[in-house]
């Protein structure tokens, strides 16, 4: 059975192909690998524990079908997640508006999670700077504008991605002492998590 | 006087302190001069004297008050009677207190035992409750053994369980939700004491909570699953019409990246749909959501086979659809409720199971807003597939797909049945041979008969007669030496 203990969910959003599983692949196993099917690589289900000053925290990463066809399903996904990482390719422009529909979703049905967007194959645009589809400047204003962490990664070359998955594990950290330390002076902070815990699973 | 101041002087004199009955011991005045022995026998004697004489005055002034009890009624038999009735009295009392006992051994549990009545009532055969209640008995008998390793805060496990149970058992009429909040709230109860005592040793709070989990919603389970109180049933029983109306859905319309002709693929596939019927059969929310992660673990097998690489959520999503309209689970919806009702919230919302347990829901979801545009049909292809008009696999049939891809069952029939016919055609030439065989060895032993026969015909048999002695032709038996004589030597 799944023995381990997971501390906080992480899931993953975004359109097919933009590469939300090799993101995952390189960061959990360290490889990139090149064929037909580079979607379609790695497990579903990672759990992943980093190192966060003398503490571990383990992530859970959950991948989810992007499909659009499996649109009205998204948020029994990421319903409970600490943090979303929404991922967009920077070469293709539909796929930054697909990302804007999760962040809206995420803003209404998750107010506890925090987003990271991500734009993926960075490589490709480093290579071809007329590849480019999606600007970084208008994304940096976005990501403002919504209170989220930008990053732009290359899973071929690894490029950045080691600093996001980080980046969700030092914010949850952080997060998840405030709360300790509210909760010692008597504001029940856990208690309140948990009773939406549950609202969120009656559907 | 001298006497007497002799007595009353330290000097005793010998034959005073010795035993009265003169055995030879000393006495004690305590015991009336005898000796412990003595006295002993003598007091024996005294009291049963005693004994005797008191019972024969009873007998005596029992015998006068039956005279007088006789004489003043003037019966003989109701004496005779007295006793046979209180007898009866006797009787009666025991069986009361039998009844009073049978009574007592059902009250600790008559809190219980409305609960237990509606179970009768909708348990299908005594033999299904009574093994369910071996199976209660079993997990309590572990518990209480997994608690005993845990000394003091066992004890105090088992105590806050027990009085949970009490109180759930009060609370049967709450709705669902509730009788979840209720659950909830223990395990968030227990889990915080654990905490303290382990000193925030998660790994071994949890492996207590499981346990936790196990023994009550055992107990539990015939209350709190699919309760009457909701509308699970009927909404079991819509998913259960919407998946059979939608029998028809192919690999290909949900964008399945397996292959059912490779035979090994086609296989899992058929242990995870095992898996997940399976489900049903458990108690405990955390087995019902092994059974769902074993059969997860199935269909990304079969991705991994069919694909030659491991797996990502866009292609085990349409595969677990695909799994659970062709395995169509019972009570598919109720179990999903009593799953996200009473499982450890920490297991459901953020570990692996919790990970294949929200795509089982996604899963269900999309079967149940499942349209056209889904599938990429038109509306109207959808419409008359629905009404069972028209089957998508004549038309595959003339597409580019055999039938024998739509139904894996039918092609393994057909594929069974070439096999077969291949079969009885080897057997046919085993038969064949087997009588050439056969036809071969008659021949040759006829042949050999015949063979025989020739040369013992062209060679006839010619018995020569015997010589009339060994040595008759032989001439130079002169010249041989006398044969040897014995000698005998003496000494």
């Amino acid at each position: 059975m799944s023995g381990q203990r997971v501390d906080a969910k992480v899931v993953m959003l975004g359109k097919e192909y933009v590469g939300k599983t090799s993101l995952v692949e390189r960061y959990v196993h360290n490889r990139f690998l090149v064929g037909p099917y580079q979607n379609t690589i790695g497990a579903a289900f990672v759990a992943k524990p980093i190192h966060v000053g003398e503490k571990i925290v383990t992530l859970g990463i959950w991948d989810t079908a992007g499909s659009e066809r499996y649109e009205a399903m998204s948020r029994i996904y990421y319903r409970g997640a600490k943090a979303a990482i929404v991922c967009y390719d920077l070469t293709d422009s539909s796929s930054f508006q697909r990302a804007k529909f999760w962040v809206k979703e995420l803003q209404n049905c998750e107010e506890h999670c925090k987003i990271y967007l991500c734009g993926t194959k960075s490589d490709l645009v480093e290579d071809d700077r007329s590849m480019r589809k999606v600007d970084f400047h208008d994304v940096q204003d976005y990501a403002d504008e919504i209170k989220a962490q930008l990053f732009e990664t290359s899973s071929k070359s690894g490029h950045n991605v080691d600093e996001l998955f980080q980046k969700v594990a030092e914010d949850y950290d952080q997060l998840y002492s405030f709360q300790q330390m509210t909760e010692e002076k008597g504001v029940d902070l856990c208690q309140k998590k948990n009773s939406t815990f549950y609202a969120c699973c009656h559907h | 006087m001298s006497q007497k101041s002799e007595r009353r002087g330290i000097h005793v004199d010998q034959s005073e302190l010795l035993c009265k009955k003169g055995c030879g011991y000393y006495g004690n005045p305590a015991w009336q001069g005898f000796c412990s022995k003595c006295w002993r026998e003598e007091y024996q004697r005294a009291r049963q004297k005693q004994i005797q004489e008191d019972w024969a005055l009873a007998e005596r002034l029992q015998r006068e008050e039956e005279a007088a009890y006789a004489s003043s009624q003037g019966a003989q038999t109701q004496p005779t009677l007295a006793p046979f009735s209180k007898f009866e009295d006797k009787k009666t009392n025991v069986t009361t207190r039998k009844v009073t006992t049978v009574k007592k051994f059902f009250s600790p549990s008559s809190r219980a035992a409305p609960k237990k009545e509606t179970q009768e009532a909708k348990a299908p055969s005594p033999s299904i409750s009574r093994q369910s209640s071996v199976e209660t008995d079993k997990v309590s008998r572990d518990f209480i053994d997994f608690l005993k390793n845990l000394q003091k805060p066992g004890r105090d496990i088992h105590k806050q369980c027990r009085v949970f149970l009490d109180t759930m058992a009060n609370k049967k009429e709450v709705s669902a939700e509730e009788q979840s909040e209720y659950v909830q709230d223990f395990y968030q109860n227990v889990a915080e004491k654990l905490q303290v005592h382990f000193k925030g040793s998660s790994d071994r709070v949890e492996r207590v909570m499981d346990q936790v989990e196990k023994y009550i919603m055992t107990r539990l389970y015939k209350s709190v699953f699919c309760p009457e109180t909701t509308d699970d049933e009927k909404k079991d029983l819509a998913v259960q019409k919407r998946i059979r109306a939608l029998h028809w859905v192919t690999l290909l319309m949900l964008c399945v990246p397996v292959n059912e002709d490779i035979p090994e693929v086609s296989d899992i596939l058929v242990k995870a749909i095992t898996d997940i019927i399976e489900m049903d059969s458990k108690r405990v929310p955390r087995d019902k959501l092994a059974c769902i992660t074993k059969c997860s673990k199935h269909i990304f097998n079969a991705i991994k086979i069919t694909k030659k690489e491991p797996a990502s959520a866009d292609d085990f999503l349409p595969t677990l659809i695909y799994i659970v309209l062709k395995a169509n689970p019972p009570r598919l919806q109720s179990n999903i409720q009593y799953i996200t009702r009473f499982c450890n919230p920490s297991r459901l919302m953020t570990g692996e199971d919790g990970y294949y347990f929200t795509n089982l829901c996604c899963a269900v979801a999309f079967i149940e807003k499942l349209d056209a545009q889904s599938l990429n049909l038109s509306p109207e292809d959808f419409e008359r597939y629905m009404s069972g008009q028209a089957s998508p696999r004549r038309q595959d049939q003339d597409g580019y797909l055999s039938h024998v891809n739509n139904s894996p069952s039918l092609g393994q029939a057909y594929q069974n049945l070439e096999q077969l016919s291949g079969l009885g055609e080897r057997q046919e030439r085993v038969l064949e041979g087997a009588r050439r065989l056969e036809r071969d060895l008659i021949e040759w032993s006829d042949g050999v008969a015949r063979e025989v026969q020739d040369i013992l015909d062209k060679y006839p048999l010619e018995i020569c007669p015997p010589a009339s002695a060994i040595d008759s032709d032989n001439v130079e038996n002169d010249r041989l030496p006398p044969p040897l004589q014995p000698q005998v030597f003496a000494g």
